[in-house]
């Protein structure tokens, strides 16, 4: 057996292409990334070696801890939202005994299908004050309430991190059900009983098995979170003043908008490190033995 | 469809030029008749706005204008991107530079120090470039290092209040000089439901034109003196006209949700009568007058008192700044590409001139407007020889760091928990 | 059975139904916008029924731009890209989550990083790279950074499925003489058949969406994708939404039909898949 799954040849043959073209196209422009952070540099001209200042500097301004804040923000309503909606929906899909599954596993998808920018329009315009769908029905309701979540400088996060959680909710959902249908039968038919049992036993038993699933779509609600930036691009532009910036948005300031690349890259660096440490959090803490049936 | 008819067109000459050759299509190029030996055709690249109706028509204008004088060069255009330079400056990272490209002052102060920027002085005196300006938009055309990199265009452009006469008579509103007056103006709009002001506060360089026109009552160098280090966020200036800023809006003088409104969203109020005042620059005139006809009129920034308001009232906001069709200092055809750049430069103000009704343009134009000027245009070019003061748009300062810092900072001030204070800190840590 | 659900939870089944809509919603909204003028769009009517079908729209966004050519070349892009990733990743998941070899745990961390990298930062040191190889206005110029790029999650997916196949397989699969290529081929990759076909689907999406890259990398008027075809609605001071909603619906409507009909194959995979394994 080891001669047979520790072939050498196959075993190079299997991941030289994939670490070659990582290496080389990925990585390596990281590697310049942390290189380039040590540097005072508008990313044209030579630059000059400040070693550890970018990071200083980083470490006293006010809007690295807005961006770390609202990254953590952004993370922590996707992996929450994204992952429970999912798996509600993946697990009801799957077992079979809905009607009209076919069009609701269809329909769920449909969102992450579209391009961003048609979904933060279209979210742009149900949040807006005063045309707003959001506060229309608030007042067909009858509640006084009118929402103004976007330009508040308070809110404008969470309602950002609601639009990205909604559209990419259905990413988990196929993948959930994905790893769904690839348990065994036997094991399913465990949750084919009624009711409030069912997702008992769902808990008890499906959960469990798809645990390496889940554990990829943390890592990808989290750093999913942490790297946001399309959605406020489009909807805020980091706004309303400097409220909605994340990390990659205040390396998209930095770099572009003032032309300080070396600073950039070391917000960027630290984005990189963050994620790193999280998702081998979330491999410690998710049993990581393969799932014995 | 321009593009796809003129490569049609140009590939139906191609044809027919091949099938007249006939036989000898090796010396084929050397016998077609042509005006002396300059026959071969150069194709330059250029990176220009063209996205929409406005922007277009500058450029088709432009381009039919080579086509006639120049027409052994063809430009291959690449439409410029929103995207706060990235484009550009990766394309000077791999030194792909087009051959000619709009630059405004960041472009120009990055890629001089880089080398990516061709510097234009000797092609300018060759294209008696300095002569045909405007005496008053000359600093236009010099950079702060008295060099040229682009070919200006645009003029000393401003920054306007305008406001909807009707709805001010009709609600019998006095036109506000004074922060008091405003404020009343403000209040009257709002019991009638029509929105004060009306601002696409999305984009963060009306708000920061915004901040200037307060800040400009109290110190006429506004933002620009920030900018070049002769005043001080410090001064006390800038901090009241932070909190006059932040009163007014405490006030209700901004629509709701205000920071998220695009253009199209805030011009939509004003242009259709539920908004009394409107800003943007004076290109706007074309735009409201369609709207508005003569309803729609500008006035002079109100001051926080009457004898600032009196003193300052000439002091606009706005102005031009470097910036324009540049060329890439590693192009082939240096010589070509300037004269082209010129040209183009010189002919986006005859556009602007002739056929968009703006007298506000670098260059001089001998050419006949086909437009007549709008009733508000013939004012303001009437109160442009007495202007006594300009600053700049926030693409016209040239530190970078600040630039972003005040263009966030503005913004900030119309929402909610941000205070005067917290606006001139910023302004400080970025200026350090 | 279900009637019995049905019967019990109706408020479950509610919530399935409205969750359906409020995602179905937005492809309506889509095709709404693109026949409405800005003022529809923006003020008198943001949600509803165009007042007046605007078929100038569609005119204007297939005229602006040579929609076909963009179009024929986001479909290559994105197969190729599809291609190439799903084969490269299956391999190196394979090798990293079931064959023995020192460092693979440091292997899969180390390809994992690609997720965490926002393609802005590495743009300018990526553009350098595509200009050292020669690749600058080729299709590779693109199809290779999407690979590089869609690479690490797909392998990390994959990874996962590879881990809860039971290790006994390979055993048996030794024992009747197969070898490591055959049992990866025969037996590995129609358990996972599942992940393969949802990859494809994820993997077509971010290939067929991607805008920062293409807009960086591609100069060339023949080699231009769909997404880039944005850049000519969207001016410095104004934006004809309308004409963008309808370039935005023929970019997107192919990728809604060709979502449903593939997610069909997922389902018959799926099906298979859960066969071979119960």
């Amino acid at each position: 057996m080891n001669k047979f799954l520790g072939n050498k040849i196959a075993i190079t043959l299997f991941i030289a292409p994939a670490l070659l073209l990582f290496t080389v196209l990925v990585f390596w422009p990281i590697v310049q990334v942390f290189y380039r952070s040590m540097f005072e540099w508008d990313g044209l001209t030579e630059g000059t070696f400040i070693f550890l200042d970018n990071y200083k500097r980083m470490f006293e301004d006010s809007l690295f801890y807005t961006s770390l804040y609202n990254g953590l923000i952004f993370a922590v309503i996707l992996a929450v939202l994204q992952i429970s909606i999912g798996t509600v929906l993946a697990l009801t899909v799957s077992d079979g005994l809905i009607k009209g599954r076919k069009i609701l596993r269809i329909s769920y998808f449909i969102p992450v299908v579209l391009s961003i920018t048609v979904v933060c329009q279209l979210w742009l315009a149900m949040y807006n004050g005063e045309y707003g769908l959001i506060n229309k029905i608030f007042e067909a309701l009858g509640l006084s309430y009118r929402q103004d979540w976007l330009t508040d400088s308070k809110t404008a996060i969470f309602a950002i991190a609601l639009v990205n959680a909604w559209q990419y909710m259905g990413y988990h959902f196929a993948l959930l059900l994905a790893a769904a249908r690839s348990i065994p039968e036997q094991y399913m038919e465990a949750a084919k009983i009624d009711g409030a049992e069912r997702w008992k036993a769902h808990w008890k038993v499906t959960i469990p098995l798809m645990a390496e699933t889940y554990k990829f779509c943390l890592v990808l609600a989290i750093t999913g979170g942490l790297n946001a930036f399309a959605n406020m691009y489009i909807m805020t532009g980091g706004g309303p003043g400097t409220s909605t910036y994340t990390l990659t948005y205040m390396m998209y300031r930095s770099a572009f908008r003032v032309g300080e690349f070396g600073y950039g890259s070391a917000s960027a660096a630290f984005l990189v490190i963050e994620c790193l440490i999280v998702t081998f959090a979330i491999n410690r803490l998710i049993a990581r033995d393969r799932i014995v049936y | 469809m321009k593009k796809a008819m003129s490569i049609l067109l140009s590939s139906v000459l191609m044809f027919s030029l091949a099938a007249c050759g006939g036989g000898n299509d090796a010396n084929e190029s050397a016998d077609t008749p042509a005006n002396g030996g300059e026959e071969q055709t150069t194709t330059l690249r250029i990176y220009a706005q063209y996205s929409d109706e406005d922007t277009k028509g500058y450029y088709d204008y432009a381009v039919a204008e080579l086509a006639k004088e120049m027409p052994n060069v063809k430009l291959d255009l690449e439409v410029q991107a929103q995207d706060d330079g990235q484009k550009l400056k990766s394309y000077a990272a791999t030194g792909n530079l087009p051959d000619i490209f709009n630059a405004g002052q960041d472009q120009i102060n990055l890629f001089r120090k880089s080398n990516n920027i061709l510097q234009l002085d000797e092609y300018a005196k060759k294209a008696n470039f300095e002569e045909k300006m405007q005496p008053s938009a000359l600093n236009t055309l010099y950079s702060d290092d008295q060099h040229i990199y682009a070919f200006p265009y645009a003029g000393n452009e401003f920054v306007l209040l305008y406001y909807n006469k009707e709805l001010f008579e009709q609600n019998n509103v006095k036109v506000p000089t004074t922060k008091e007056e405003l404020v009343t103006a403000i209040q009257t709009f709002q019991s009638k439901g029509i929105t004060p002001m009306s601002v696409f506060a999305k984009e963060k360089w009306i708000t920061t034109a915004l901040y200037d026109i307060f800040a400009t009552r109290y110190e006429p160098k506004g933002i620009k003196g920030l900018d070049t280090g002769e005043t001080k966020p410090s001064d006390e200036a800038y901090t009241k006209a932070a909190q006059d800023l932040i009163d007014l809006v405490k006030a209700g003088m901004l629509p709701k949700g205000v920071t998220n409104l695009n253009y199209d969203q805030a011009a939509a109020l004003f242009h259709e009568g539920k908004a009394a005042m409107f800003v943007n620059g004076q290109w706007e005139v074309e735009a409201s007058t369609k709207a508005l006809g003569d309803k729609a009129g500008y006035m002079y920034y109100p001051a926080p008192t009457a004898e600032l308001y009196e003193q300052n009232k000439l002091a606009f906001s706005g102005g031009g700044s470097p910036g324009g069709f540049a060329v890439s200092a590693n192009t082939k055809h240096k010589d070509l590409a300037a004269e082209v750049a010129s040209f183009m430069a010189l002919k986006y103000a005859e556009f602007k001139y002739t056929q968009k009704g703006s007298p506000i343009v670098a260059t001089q134009v001998d050419k006949e407007a086909e437009k007549e000027f709008d009733p508000m245009m013939v004012t303001l070019s009437e109160d442009i020889p007495n202007i006594t003061s300009t600053t700049a748009f926030a693409w016209g300062l040239s530190n970078a760091k600040f630039k972003a810092a005040i263009e966030d900072a503005s913004q900030n001030l119309l929402v909610d928990g941000y205070s005067a204070e917290q606006f001139i800190s910023d302004l400080e840590s970025a200026l350090k | 059975m279900w009637m019995k659900i049905r019967r019990k939870q109706p408020f479950f089944q509610i919530f399935l139904w409205l969750y359906a809509l409020v995602s179905v919603y937005p492809l309506i909204w889509m095709l709404f916008y693109s026949f409405k003028d800005n003022n529809e769009i923006f003020v008198t009517n943001p949600f509803g029924f165009p007042k007046k079908l605007r078929f100038e729209n569609y005119v204007s966004a297939m005229t602006e731009f040579n929609v076909p050519k963009y179009f024929l070349n986001s479909v290559f892009v994105s197969v190729v890209t599809v291609i190439g990733t799903i084969a490269i990743a299956l391999l190196f998941a394979y090798a990293v989550a079931r064959m023995r070899f020192r460092g693979k745990t440091l292997a899969q961390m180390y390809i994992v990083i690609g997720m965490f990298v926002p393609v802005q930062v590495i743009m300018i040191p990526l553009a350098i790279l595509v200009r050292d190889f020669n690749l600058t206005n080729t299709y590779w110029s693109l199809i290779l950074p999407y690979i590089a790029f869609n690479v690490s999650f797909s392998t990390m997916v994959f990874y996962g499925f590879f881990r809860s196949v039971p290790f006994d397989l390979e055993e048996a699969a030794c024992i009747d003489g197969a070898n490591i290529y055959q049992t990866f081929y025969r037996i590995m990759l129609p358990l996972v058949t599942p992940a393969i076909a949802t990859m494809v689907i994820f993997v077509f999406l971010a290939a067929w969406n991607e805008f920062p890259i293409a807009l960086m990398l591609i100069s060339d008027e023949d080699l231009k994708t769909l997404p880039l075809g944005l850049l000519f609605f969207q001016g410095q001071f104004t934006t004809d939404w309308g004409a963008m909603g309808a370039a935005m619906t023929i970019a997107s409507l192919p990728t809604v039909l060709v979502y449903i009909l593939f997610s069909e194959q997922v389902e018959k995979a799926m099906t298979v898949g859960s066969a071979v394994k119960g």
